[in-house]
């Protein structure tokens, strides 16, 4: 049987739990497949492929939930705290880099201070950096060194579920608002 | 009619600047000035100036109390370019109006010139009108924006999504479909038809002076397409994707505000469980550095000891020793070892059992194994054993 080009490059990133990104040169070959690649995890392990145009990646029926959770924190945090620096936060994110010392301000000084040094993976600079090498590592941010780094287009799951949880609640509040 | 010179109420509103800038203001809140108010401002600038503001027609009177007459409001409107929107709805009242003057235009050129003439001049006056209306609506909404992205009213995020929603969805795009040349009922779409109408009669139209006045018409409205398409540019180019953006970014913010409310109630996006890696797999430094990085900070631990009491058996060998040599000659000794610990313990336990076939060691104990290689099963607490058949003489 013949399989589809960087056949073994895609089932190895995406069953580690990485995002495929644009910029991979597996990417286009996972688009041109997406349809075998989605039956094949399906049928294979029962996973669901997701591809769009900024990123794929698999989610199993059992998920990581500590580190999504602990990823969505960190989002809510530097999105909030860039705003109130009157940044302009998505911009920031989509072409900026970021320096560690910059998030470390930005947590030390956050006024979510009591939730940040109560979870593990937040509470300190340590803490914070073992989180962003597990991003690394699922490809959500590329580290430039090893106190620098940006974010990928991975970050839009995130930004999304943001949305959606916005949308959900002001549904629930303006029942009646259309 | 007004008895006063043009030059006298022109420096009077130069003069009195600061009592006209307050009523302005108070009638663009309240929607009029009230009597008393008017008393207040003119007592506090200490001029008496009621007289030459009605007398100037600077104020009308409703009732007992006043408003500013149209022109002076939009005097002051222009001077300090703060414009109210106007709904894209109002604009229809131009397109209409335009409509039946072209119309009447088209149908009329061979009729009375003098009304045919009057017909261009009002049709330039509407145009004109109608641009201004749109420039004064891009300014103001681009000034609202600003200060929507600027917050300076700090409004909740959730209420700038509102606001954002609200001026896209009754203003923006309303007013870009009125400035969109492929919509068919577009204002800028009728002066299109206008302009090319004006174009052709200016050059074959019999009567000179209406000529001239097609070409007037006709110069007009190629300023007035320049002009109205650098609106739709600013409308499609710079507001509409920053009053996108400040809904998106206040939408994400309500969203991250809600969710850090009690992040651990809420579910989270879905990321892969990955499984426990080979020891070959070229990851495994990173996952194994990952997991130590989790212990690196010790926390205390109390280990409280088992309270419960085992039982400590000791295998005596002298004892057991004795207890064979009186049965000898045992034909199958496992068998007899299993039957000894069922007697004894009512179970078969494989530690005592393997301490028992040591006796075999025993170098005054006579053994003999069975030729023919005969197997014997024997039955533990938690195995099956398959051993041979030893006999045992002495």
């Amino acid at each position: 049987m013949e399989y589809p080009k960087n056949h073994k490059e895609i089932v190895e990133d995406l069953m580690a739990g990485k995002f495929i990104l644009p910029s991979a040169k597996h990417f286009e070959s996972l688009r041109e497949s997406e349809a075998f690649y989605a039956e094949f995890f399906k049928e294979s392990f029962s996973y669901t492929l997701t591809v769009t145009n900024d990123y794929a990646y698999v989610v199993s029926p059992e998920t990581q939930e500590t580190l999504s959770r602990d990823i969505s924190i960190f989002f809510a945090i530097v999105c909030y705290e860039m705003d109130r620096d009157g940044r302009n936060f998505l911009d920031q994110i989509q072409y900026s880099e970021f320096e560690m010392e910059d998030i470390d301000r930005m947590f030390e000084n956050s006024s979510f201070i009591d939730l940040i040094l109560s979870n593990k993976q937040l509470k300190d600079q340590d803490a914070r950096r073992t989180l962003l090498n597990a991003m690394n590592r699922r490809h959500i941010i590329e580290k430039i060194t090893e106190d620098r780094f940006t974010f990928t287009s991975a970050y839009k799951v995130f930004i999304e579920f943001a949305i959606e949880l916005a949308k959900s609640r002001s549904k629930e509040v303006e029942p009646s608002d259309n | 009619m007004i008895k006063a010179e043009p030059v006298s109420i022109l420096r009077f509103l130069a003069t009195y600047y600061d009592i006209i800038r307050e009523l302005y203001n108070i009638q663009n809140k309240e929607g009029i000035i009230r009597h008393e108010e008017l008393t207040e401002i003119c007592g506090r600038h200490e001029h008496d100036v009621h007289q030459q503001l009605k007398d100037y027609k600077i104020l009308r009177s409703v009732n007992a109390d006043f408003e500013l007459r149209d022109v002076y409001y939009k005097l002051i409107e222009f001077i300090l370019y703060e414009f109210k929107p106007m709904l894209p709805e109002t604009f229809e009242k131009y397109l209409m109006s335009m409509s039946e003057l072209f119309r009447k235009i088209k149908e009329g050129t061979h009729g009375d010139k003098m009304i045919l003439s009057e017909r261009i001049i009002n049709l330039q006056t509407q145009i004109r009108e109608f641009l201004d209306g749109v420039e004064k609506n891009t300014v103001r909404l681009l000034h609202e924006t600003r200060e929507l992205k600027a917050n300076v009213d700090k409004v909740d995020y959730r209420v700038k999504v509102h606001k954002a929603s609200f001026w896209i969805q009754y203003y923006i795009i309303p007013l870009n479909q009125v400035l969109n040349v492929n919509y068919s009922d577009s204002v800028a779409n009728k002066l299109l038809d206008i302009s090319d109408f004006a174009n052709q009669r200016r050059l074959n139209f019999d009567e000179e002076g209406i000529r001239i006045q097609f070409e007037k018409l006709y110069n007009q409205l190629i300023q007035t397409n320049d002009d109205l398409l650098r609106q739709s540019k600013i409308l499609t180019n710079e507001l509409l994707p920053l009053i996108e953006r400040i809904r998106t970014e206040s939408m994400i913010l309500t969203g991250w505000i809600e969710f850090l409310r009690n992040p651990y109630k809420v579910t989270t996006p879905k990321l892969l469980k990955s499984n426990r890696s080979a020891a070959y797999n070229k990851n495994l430094f990173f996952h194994t550095k990952e997991f130590f990085e989790q212990f690196m900070e010790d926390e205390e631990v109390f280990i409280e000891e088992d309270p419960q009491i085992y039982e400590q058996w000791i295998f005596n060998k002298a004892n057991v020793k004795a207890k064979l040599k009186e049965q000898v000659p045992v034909q199958d000794f496992f068998s007899w070892c299993r039957n000894e610990l069922m007697m004894e313990f009512k179970e078969v336990d494989a530690e005592k059992f393997f301490a028992m076939c040591t006796l075999l060691f025993e170098e005054d104990i006579e053994k003999e194994f069975s030729e023919k290689g005969t197997k014997v099963k024997i039955k533990t607490h938690h195995s099956r054993m398959t051993v041979p058949k030893i006999k045992i003489l002495n």
